[in-house]
């Protein structure tokens, strides 16, 4: 630990305190298994943090995501699995020597030390000089924009200053890794909006790799470099935002980030039957055999719609349908579609068999679809308009008949 | 401390005057008036009178040794029931709850009981007294009051301190040690200033206590004038000889004593609790 913080500190603090591996992994927790008493808390979770990276672990709650952050900060024993700092297996470290920075849900600042004496602590616990104290706990309050709070306590303090003073205290020491549990837990929705970024800001800024624990999709997507959703104790995709937005793994993660369509369906010769519609899926379907049940899965914005039978460049036609809802929800503005998935060549009637408002003789799959205000506007649908229905993007998961199958 | 009461729109407020007459007429004859013949009967021959009788050896040799044995007994105590409340809220163990129980006990027990008890342990002929030798004894020397006044005041600071640590978040001491905190640093630095006015005012409760038994101290003791006597002890032997006045002076100063200790612990609370919030 020493010698690794004199190595620090010969560098620029602004830029980077976080040692150099040539690996460029910061943190690896490998096949952590942990059960309190008769329940399953964690199944084999294994992921990276990479140097200077942000890892936001996503699940509800009680997905397990709050035992990991105590395993990786040494506050709790695996049952099973390792947890590797800079190369280091810490496992069987106590929490003291792990040299990881934890920012509470609650901040848990002293609530007798002022703000210096929060931010100094690390320090002062390790004997450090006291020139050196005064410099690092100065620039750490101007790094948080905290001046001319310094001599007050933490019950003086707004939520949002508090959380800078818990991330400044942590800094102060250099810890490898900064672990960041539900961190916007306790503010509303304003200022959560405007330290999230804040935070974002302050973390590229000190380099210091990072994992946040949320159930909030849209700070995830935000604040993650990449994204591990947690469902049931076990991970079920790690990816880019992009990645588990757009391409989601499983169920699960397509229906908890955010809102998703879900079709069950056919594979067959590069198709996707769902009923009487087929949506060619070539690559889509490719891992999967003929035959196969799977599940077809997308989102709302993700789904054009038209009264002509001409679907832009790049859409994929899936069938048609009836306009049954339309709502104007702010931003954008969300219709309900009954697709029609009975429709037989030759059968010219078809499309005019979806009918809507009475409930014994409604047909066809409702879907939820999305469309940005410029769009609405230049085309209005109203109740009842029949379309044609394309997707820009779509995803093609198995359907397993048991959850075990996983 | 902001007292709300019903208001009345119309009408003569009955009530208030009755209630807090009733309150007082009761309260004078059972607690205020003995309180207050002490001092009209302690400075009723003049200050001379009480003033002799407080400077007596023999007085202030008791007043000392009241003192002192109500000092150790306290800073055991407090330390004691630090170490306890740390003990059974950190840690959970089989027979917890047990020993919980166990502590507080000496509260319910009669203090005679509890200074027979000592004797028979620690007597000549008691379970561990009969392998000491004759210069170990302990029973009828100061040591014996330290040890009464211990086992009496037992569950007093306990009792003050471990609500505090129940309640005190863990994640303080969580933070703490991720910090890079040992146990004991965590423990002096954060959790310790947190106590501090449940110790403050547990030591005060053991004090107060402590200077006032007798039951207990009046069998281990043995009551030896000069030697033994504890304050309370030299209150009755004085009476029994009939020497009113020694006994009043005496009185007079334990009245105070705990008129003063109470007084700290009901207004020094706040701000020993809250002496950086304000």
């Amino acid at each position: 630990m020493k010698a690794k913080m004199a190595i620090a500190s010969d560098r620029d603090p602004h830029v980077s305190w976080a040692p150099e591996r040539s690996s460029g992994v910061a943190a690896s927790v490998q096949g952590i298994s942990k059960r309190f008493k008769k329940s399953r808390v964690l199944e084999d979770v294994s992921f990276d943090v990479a140097e200077g990276e942000s890892l936001v672990l996503l699940g509800a709650s009680g997905s397990g995501k709050t035992t990991i952050l105590r395993i990786i900060a040494g506050l709790e024993q695996p049952d099973r699995g390792r947890v590797i700092l800079h190369g280091k297996d810490v496992t069987d470290l106590p929490a003291r020597e792990r040299g990881v920075g934890v920012i509470f849900q609650a901040y848990a600042l002293f609530p007798r030390m002022t703000v210096e004496k929060n931010i100094a602590y690390g320090l002062k616990i390790r004997h450090r000089p006291r020139k050196e104290k005064r410099e690092t706990v100065d620039r750490l309050i101007k790094l948080v924009q905290l001046e001319q709070h310094r001599k007050k306590y933490p019950w003086q303090l707004s939520g949002g200053q508090q959380q800078r003073v818990a991330i400044a205290r942590t800094l102060a020491y250099q810890p490898q890794v900064l672990l960041f549990d539900e961190p916007f837990g306790a503010l509303d929705a304003q200022t959560r909006v405007h330290l999230r970024r804040e935070i974002r800001a302050l973390l590229r800024q000190v380099k210091v790799p990072s994992i946040f624990i949320t159930h909030d999709q849209e700070e995830a997507l935000e604040l993650g470099d990449r994204i591990a959703v947690l469902n049931d104790g076990h991970l079920e995709q790690v990816g880019t935002p992009d990645e588990v937005y757009n391409h989601p793994a499983t169920e699960y993660v397509a229906t908890f980030l955010g809102a998703a369509n879900l079709l069950l369906g056919v594979a067959a010769r590069g198709f996707v039957e769902i009923g009487t519609a087929r949506l060619p899926a070539e690559k889509e379907t490719r891992r999967f055999r003929d035959g196969q049940s799977v599940k077809l899965v997308f989102r709302p914005e993700d789904v054009v719609i038209s009264q002509d039978a001409n679907l832009p460049e790049g859409c994929r036609r899936l069938t048609n349908g009836v306009i049954e809802e339309v709502n104007f929800v702010g931003a954008y503005e969300r219709l309900t579609v009954r697709l029609d998935l009975t429709h037989r060549k030759g059968d010219t009637d078809s499309l005019y068999q979806v009918t809507i408002n009475t409930p014994q003789k409604m047909t066809g799959v409702p879907i939820m679809v999305t469309r940005p205000k410029p769009e609405a506007n230049a085309l209005r649908f109203k109740t009842g308009d029949r379309v044609a229905i394309g997707l820009t993007s779509f995803s093609v998961l198995p359907n397993y008949t048991l959850a075990r199958q996983r | 401390m902001k007292i709300t009461s019903i208001k009345h729109v119309r009408g003569f407020h009955l009530a208030r005057p009755v209630s807090i007459g009733v309150m007082l007429g009761i309260m004078l004859p059972l607690v205020l008036l003995p309180l207050l013949s002490i001092f009209v009967y302690g400075f009723g021959k003049g200050p001379g009178v009480f003033w002799s009788s407080l400077v007596a050896p023999e007085a202030v040799f008791a007043l000392k040794l009241s003192m002192a044995t109500s000092f150790w007994a306290t800073a055991f105590n407090v330390i004691f029931g630090l170490f306890a409340a740390y003990v059974l809220s950190r840690y959970d163990f089989w027979g917890r709850n047990a020993v919980i129980v166990t502590i507080s006990l000496p509260t319910a027990i009669p203090t005679a009981v509890a200074g027979f008890a000592l004797l028979l342990l620690w007597g000549r002929y008691g379970m561990i007294g009969k392998y000491l030798s004759e210069r170990q004894q302990i029973m009828f020397t100061p040591y014996a009051i330290i040890l009464a006044n211990i086992f009496v005041t037992f569950p007093l600071a306990f009792g003050v301190i471990k609500p505090v640590f129940d309640t005190m978040s863990r994640s303080l001491e969580e933070a703490s040690a991720t910090i890079g905190a040992t146990r004991w640093q965590t423990f002096w630095h954060v959790t310790l200033p947190s106590l501090r006015g449940a110790i403050v005012s547990g030591a005060l409760l053991t004090f107060a206590r402590a200077v006032g038994e007798f039951g207990s101290t009046i069998l281990v003791s043995g009551n030896l004038a000069g030697r033994t006597q504890t304050a309370p002890l030299y209150i009755f032997a004085k009476f029994n000889e009939g020497q009113i006045e020694a006994a009043n002076a005496i009185a007079i100063v334990l009245a105070l004593l705990s008129f003063i200790i109470f007084s700290v612990l009901f207004f020094a609370r706040d701000w020993l609790e809250f002496a950086q919030e304000a």
